[in-house]
């Protein structure tokens, strides 16, 4: 290949990965062929004469179909290949169209580690990395063993951030809550050519499976250590499902539908009602399958998310890369005072309708709420951060100490909502609250800022309005605050293009893990997991120098 | 309905900001192009009423219409569009019924693209499109002097480097 090598050599995916991305394909033409089968099975007996010549050649089709099928597959594994080295990712793929691509490490953003159903069975792993290029920017490394996968990401997340500790002093340790270990994800491991993980084959030399393990040059980066913060437990996640506007409106569609038919006598009415059940089922389920056994933590490489029922999903969001949360309430949550968080990271989008990535926390109490908060903020800069919070979430113009809301000319704009769209203004963030029925809260860290708008029309003009928005990258939190009042409008556009600026010349992203040990002092380090996969490859000489 | 250089007040001018307009030629080349789509149908219409049955004069009735009301507020409209270059940060002022202000840092900028279409280039005018990490973002300058659109390209990356920091 004519591409710059990168020093650590190319290395390739498991081979199993062709049969694990094609299965849908030859599931449908299983499928499709059995279909033909059953419905031709009464025919079968009538033509089994003719077809008995035939069978024969239908076989040898099938096989070479199989043959190209698996051909193609071998090939497209053969090409497909990555590698890694002190500034970027490489991965190239593609047998006809080739594709080469280069993702930077100092623009790193996730790290997910992908799991389908069907690689759990092959203990397989498909890694992610999310570079904040726009849609379908990602570099999607797969399918490796999960070991190797987490080997990989460990080597990923300890060069990103290695990078940043060059620029930034360490941390100060707090003492007790911190485990041994914490500074390996920040250290720079493996400046150096040749540090990975092993059981990986330098490409065209020696077929897979039968490798010796690539030679290191240093101990792989260990797996970060992390301490857990929240867990969704099951029944929560039914009940809040259950509690949730879409089985309401379901409900309420079927009693309507079910009177129908009952007092029509007609039930094809029953019929109708088919559709919007199946999509309600499905959206249920696939909500219910992707935030399944959701479980967060914080580690030295960012926050570890973990989730799904089929397909497993293991996300790491390193310090820093959270654009915006927010925290929603839907008036069936009131009661037990449950909030759903989500947040925007750039490269995360949910374009197509799924935010599975984007879900900090599915459901949970305020107080967790708050903790997953904490994970992306941990310092809100203010005093009273419990009491901003609590005014945020559940407080309006009656009783507010730090919001400003709508003056009360927008009372014809927003009948119900006027006294809670508002903003407050921290030292460290801008929150913007809004909603009387579907509670929400904003919180965009002024070093986040993109960019701000403006706007204004008729109504709002002739009432002295404006509404501010924050632009963010892409997701499913978007910071606007409507109605405000136009002077109001105008300083905070004014004063939070100041505040970002300073802010972002103040970013500094290594104090992340201090803040975030205060917040979750409960976790004792005892109980941590301590996953220290130590191969002996780290004794090997190295050779890659 | 005067159309000097409409001055607004409030939150849409903020105070030390002088405004720099955009080039006229954008109402021509607004006027063209609103004109050939409009055209289209009120010709359809014309030649249907003449044709087949005088109801198609609504057809061709509502396409004019418009035009005319397209005529009468693209220059004001044109006229509204303002861009000021601050020390850190871009402002554009776009709208007269709805108004809208960004704000785009000049360290948010990921890149600028200049684009011109062939009525643009006949005309002489380019369009700047900045582009933040935000999708939401809208932020364009249409109907530059292509001078102008390359100073200001220039500019902005200049600046943009200058204070590029991170996401």
């Amino acid at each position: 290949m004519s591409a710059p090598t990168p020093a650590d050599g190319w290395r390739r995916v498991h081979p199993v990965t062709p049969f694990v991305r094609g299965w849908a394909a030859l599931a449908a033409v299983l499928f499709l062929g059995g279909q033909q089968v059953v419905e031709d099975l009464p025919n079968v007996g009538r033509v089994a004469g003719t077809v008995q010549g035939l069978w024969w050649q239908a076989l040898i089709g099938l096989v070479l179909v199989a043959l190209v099928a698996f051909g193609y597959a071998a090939l497209a594994w053969r090409m497909t290949a990555y590698a890694v080295d002190d500034d970027a990712v490489h991965l190239r793929k593609g047998v006809l169209f080739r594709q080469q691509r280069h993702a930077r490490l100092d623009r790193l953003q996730a790290v997910d580690i992908r799991q389908p159903l069907l690689a759990r069975l092959f203990g397989l792993a498909e890694l992610t990395l999310e570079v904040a290029g726009g849609s379908g920017s990602g570099v999607a490394i797969g399918f490796l063993k999960e070991s190797d996968a987490q080997l990989l990401r460990a080597d990923l997340l300890a060069r990103a951030a290695g990078v940043k500790a060059r620029r930034a002093v360490p941390p100060p340790q707090a003492a007790g809550t911190v485990p041994d270990g914490e500074q390996d994800g920040a250290v720079p491991d493996g400046e150096q050519d040749g540090a990975g993980p092993d059981g990986t084959v330098p490409l065209g030399e020696v077929p897979a499976g039968v490798a010796a393990p690539a030679p290191v040059a240093e101990e792989p980066a260990p797996v970060a250590p992390e301490q857990p913060v929240y867990e969704v437990p099951p029944g929560r996640l039914i009940v809040s499902l259950l509690r949730s506007a879409a089985v309401w409106v379901l409900v309420v569609v079927l009693v309507a539908i079910v009177t129908a038919a009952l007092v029509t006598r007609s039930w094809g009415f029953l019929a109708s009602a088919l559709p919007g059940v199946v999509g309600a089922g499905g959206y249920l389920f696939q909500r219910f399958a992707g935030e399944f056994g959701f479980r967060a933590a914080i580690s030295p490489d960012g926050i570890r998310l973990r989730h799904g029922l089929l397909e497993t999903r293991a996300q790491t969001i390193p310090p820093g890369r959270v654009q915006a949360v927010s925290l929603t309430q839907g008036p069936f949550w009131r009661g037990p005072d449950w909030w759903r968080v989500k947040v925007n990271v750039a490269g995360y989008d949910s374009a197509d309708g799924k935010e599975s990535q984007n879900i900090l926390l599915p459901v949970g109490p305020r107080d967790e709420a708050l903790a997953a908060l904490w994970l992306v903020l941990p310092d809100l800069g203010t005093d009273e951060p419990r009491e901003l919070i609590d005014e945020a979430l559940a407080g309006d113009a009656t009783t507010d100490r730090w919001f400003t809301t709508s003056p009360r000319r927008a009372r014809l704009l927003d009948p119900f909502t006027w006294r809670r769209n508002g903003f407050a203004v921290t030292d460290r963030a801008l929150l913007l609250r809004s909603g009387r029925l579907l509670r929400s809260l904003v919180v965009v860290p002024h070093e986040r800022t993109q960019s701000l708008g403006l706007q204004q029309g008729p109504w709002e003009r002739r009432r002295g309005l404006a509404s501010f928005s924050v632009h963010s990258t892409a997701g499913p939190v978007r910071p606007v605050a409507y109605h405000l009042d136009a002077g109001d409008a105008a300083r905070l556009l004014d004063d939070q293009a100041v505040r970002a600026r300073t802010a972002r010349a103040h970013a500094t992203p290594a104090r992340w893990m201090e803040h975030v040990a205060e917040a979750v002092p409960q976790v004792s380090p005892e109980e941590l997991p301590v996953p220290e996969p130590d191969g002996g490859a780290a004794t090997l000489p190295e050779d890659a120098r | 309905m005067t159309s000097e250089p409409i001055s607004t007040t409030g939150p849409f001018d903020p105070p030390g900001v002088t405004w720099q307009g955009v080039s006229p030629r954008l109402i021509t080349a607004r006027l063209v192009s609103g004109g050939i789509t409009l055209a289209v149908p009120v010709v359809a219409g014309v030649v249907l009423a003449v044709l087949v049955s005088p109801w198609f004069w609504l057809l061709a009735a509502v396409p004019a219409a418009i035009l005319v009301w397209v005529a009468l507020v693209v220059p004001r409209q044109v006229r509204a569009i303002g861009y000021a270059e601050r020390d850190d940060d871009l402002l554009i002022r776009k709208g007269i019924l709805f108004r809208s202000l960004v704000v785009v840092p000049y360290g948010r900028m990921q890149y600028v693209d200049v684009e011109a279409g062939p009525l643009d280039r006949r005309l002489g005018i380019a369009k700047v499109q900045l582009h933040t990490a935000s999708a939401s973002t809208d932020a364009n300058i249409p109907g530059l002097v292509p001078d102008e659109a390359e100073r200001l390209r220039d500019r902005l990356t200049v600046r943009g480097e200058a204070r590029l920091a991170g996401l």
